[in-house]
């Protein structure tokens, strides 16, 4: 009887409640300490990133010798989980290291504009437009990641092709991975556990097969998924799926980093892999050592495209809304990407730093390729996708690997889930 | 949850019963000379006591969970903070991998006869002292305390496509088969999986039970001649009927709320979505999506489908000791 009574008032209050509040914190009100700033991200307990730590706060020593700050590393698995509760809180940290695209965009609500206050790095750093939603920048670019076409020069030797001159076109590069398929590798090393690799095949091949106009217009949030060249990501990835050219059990390897472990033990000839961090030119050349690692371009599947290395703003440095005196906490985001501190971030941890000014020619043929197609480089396609198209079009890519799917199908559930936001 | 602690899963009623008795006669004999003077203070005196205890439920349990509800009412986004009613479940239940999700719980839900089969038969083979019993009893424990994540790493190497296991199907000539890869496949061996993991736990409180059988019945049985499928149909299973249901209800919580390591470190909820439970959406919708009020409404639906089987665990315990 009792047990009922106290029900019964449970749910009571509980529908007086409903629809009350919100589940994100409504009014952030200032959480940021006084007389510190506090630096979240999942970089600084990294051994190879401790120069650029002590670099970036240094310079930052020098403008407010009194304010000091302290750098939080988060797990990377956690990191947006723990930083959705600091920003449902209204409280945390100060300066918030971000990834580009999806991750920052979704958050914005939480973050400063820093137009003002970064006008002067403009030039010098690449990389912004991932870090901007409706016309206005919230972090400041550390590294840029993108997504270049790796090939693996001493199995193109093998298989008798030139190593100096890797496909042009679809149709070539179809016939070199018949060559490369007879010399006992496969063609490309493809993790899709994750539903990672399709992002990286649109965003690695879409400049070979979408128009210069239809790439801009996709980058402009004007996507035509029926298009015929659209479409034809998706075909191509499914044709290369059904005609072997991935590494058997695609669905369930893991990107990172058995899909990448693949190429490295040169079971595969090509890799789409990342410019920084991990699956890149430095991990790459550990194994293939840096003469037998290639660049190349995507192949032109559309005749009259050309190609272009995609590339974005990787992770960078934003000012939580919540911070005390968002003018210093602009000056750490400055410092934290001024020249010193990326060339120390480069060498320490392999990136390719937001900064072009830096000379790249002790990293080998590769980085070089790569940092000589920055300029004419675009953003990935894949970047300008909300977070839940990309989740949908990884299990998408499953199921058109696994052939439970049709091309028009994909598209059209694509299309739907985009025009929803 | 409140409901668990409310009613204990194992009751030895008797005992615990006289003691309490015995404690309250102590107490009201104690109370009575004091009686006819501090009469208010007496009265107020049971909730000023209690008053810990409740503050530490309403405050810690219930308005957290009410909180959550009241979220999950809430929108997202650019309507976050406004009342958008049932919206979330809405957009929940059109969701298909919300369906698919709920789907693998009643997966789940079928499967549990084999998960609770698997550690009573392996508990009645070391009861009958099978040649190594000891060795078994141990080894078959040993999963138990390993975590969830370092057994989702040790199978993720042994059933990857160019794994041992499937070197050992080629070597008789079978094909390869994608453990993880396929999704009608995948689920089934994360269930495996987490039942090698964790039947240990079970194992063990079947040997509690078997501790209390009577052995002269099973002497008896052997005597007229029973076979060993006639011993365990018509003695142990009987004999043994109220541990096998507290297994069961255990052995349910455990795959409901503790297979999120396992799918994490294994399947990552794929391929096509065919892995994810109540709890890998929620986690995906608040951690990656940046959907805290449809994962409040999530949360709220696997918090009704908890309270159900807690519900259906209090009915089950009480029918089972009023039968005993």
């Amino acid at each position: 009887m009792k047990q009922r009574a106290m029900w019964s008032a449970v749910l009571v209050v509980g529908l007086a409640l409903t629809g009350c509040g919100s589940a994100t914190g409504s009014d952030p009100s200032p959480g940021g300490s006084a007389d510190k700033l506090v630096v979240w991200d999942w970089k600084s307990g990294e051994a190879s990133a401790a120069p650029y730590i002590e670099k970036a706060k240094a310079d930052f020593a020098k403008k407010h010798p009194n304010v000091p700050v302290e750098f939080v590393a988060q797990p990377f698995d956690q990191y947006y989980t723990l930083l959705g509760a600091a920003i449902q809180s209204g409280k945390g940290p100060d300066v918030i290291l971000f990834n580009g695209g999806g991750q920052i965009r979704d958050r914005v609500d939480a973050l400063v504009p820093l137009d003002e206050y970064v006008a002067e790095d403009r030039q010098r750093l690449a990389g912004w437009d991932a870090f901007t939603k409706d016309g206005k920048t919230y972090a400041g670019p550390v590294t840029l990641q993108g997504h270049p076409i790796y090939y693996n020069k001493a199995l193109y030797e093998k298989a008798g092709l030139d190593p100096a001159r890797p496909a042009a076109t679809w149709t070539e590069f179809v016939a070199n991975c018949a060559a490369i398929a007879k010399a006992g590798a496969k063609c490309f090393a493809l993790g899709n556990k994750e539903g990672a690799g399709i992002q990286f095949w649109l965003s690695g091949l879409g400049s070979g097969i979408l128009t210069a106009q239809e790439y801009d217009n996709w980058i402009a949030g004007k996507r035509d998924w029926s298009s015929p060249n659209v479409k034809r990501v998706f075909q191509l990835w499914k044709e290369a799926g059904d005609a072997g050219l991935n590494n058997d059990g695609a669905n369930s390897t893991a990107m990172f980093n058995d899909g990448f472990a693949i190429f490295q033990s040169a079971k595969a000839a090509h890799v789409i892999g990342l410019m920084s961090d991990v699956g890149h030119w430095q991990d790459f050349n550990e194994f293939l050592t840096a003469d037998k690692l290639g660049v190349m371009d995507a192949p032109v599947v559309t005749a009259g495209t050309t190609p272009s290395l995609a590339y974005d703003g990787g992770i960078g440095y934003g000012v939580a809304k919540w911070t005390k005196d968002p003018t210093v906490a602009a000056d750490l985001v400055r410092a934290l990407t001024s020249t010193e501190a990326l060339k120390a971030f480069y060498t320490g941890a392999g990136a390719i730093a937001a900064d072009t000014t830096i000379d790249v020619s002790q990293g080998g043929p590769a980085v070089a390729t790569i940092v000589s197609e920055i300029k004419s480089g675009k953003p990935a396609l894949h970047v300008a996708l909300s977070s839940k198209t990309l989740d949908l079009m990884g299990r998408l890519s499953q199921q058109l690997l696994s052939g439970s799917i049709t091309v028009d199908e994909v598209v059209k559930q694509l299309a739907a889930s985009d025009q929803a936001g | 949850m409140p409901i668990g602690n409310v009613q204990p899963s194992v009751r030895p009623a008797r005992t615990g019963r006289t003691d309490g008795a015995a404690g309250a006669t102590t107490r009201r004999g104690g109370a009575r000379p004091r009686r006819g003077g501090g009469l208010r203070s007496e009265r107020y005196a049971p909730y000023v006591l209690v008053a810990p205890a409740v503050l530490i439920i309403v405050l810690l349990r219930l308005y957290p969970l009410l909180l959550g509800v009241n979220f999950s009412f809430t929108g997202d986004g650019d309507r976050n903070g406004v009342a958008v009613g049932f919206d979330n479940y809405l957009e929940l239940f059109r969701d298909p991998l919300f369906r698919t999700a709920l789907g693998n719980v009643g997966l789940l839900v079928l499967l549990l006869p084999v998960a609770v089969a698997i550690p009573g038969l392996l508990a009645t083979f070391i009861y009958l002292r099978v040649p190594g019993h000891r060795l078994y009893r141990g080894v078959y424990f040993f999963p138990a305390v390993l975590s969830p994540v370092i057994v989702g790493a040790i199978f993720n190497l042994l059933l990857a496509f160019d794994g041992p296991l499937n070197s050992l199907l080629g070597a008789v000539g079978v094909a390869p088969v994608d453990w993880l890869g396929d999704p009608d496949l995948a689920m089934f061996m994360v269930v495996g999986v987490h039942v090698w993991a964790t039947f240990g736990m079970g194992l063990v409180v079947f040997l509690a039970g078997f501790a209390t059988l009577d052995a002269a019945l099973l002497d008896a049985a052997r005597m007229d001649g029973a076979s060993l499928p006639q011993v365990i149909w018509h003695v142990i299973v009987p004999g043994l009927s109220r541990t096998i249901q507290f297994v069961f209800v255990t052995t349910m919580i455990g795959m409901l709320t503790s297979m999120f390591g396992l799918l994490y470190v294994m399947t990552s909820g794929g391929p096509e979505g065919s892995t994810y439970l109540p709890e890998y959406y929620i986690w995906i919708q608040q951690g990656q999506m940046n959907r805290p009020a449809l994962a409040s409404a999530a949360s709220t639906i696997l918090f009704v489908i908890m309270l159900v089987v807690g519900l259906l665990q209090i009915k089950l315990l009480s029918r089972a000791g009023r039968e005993a």
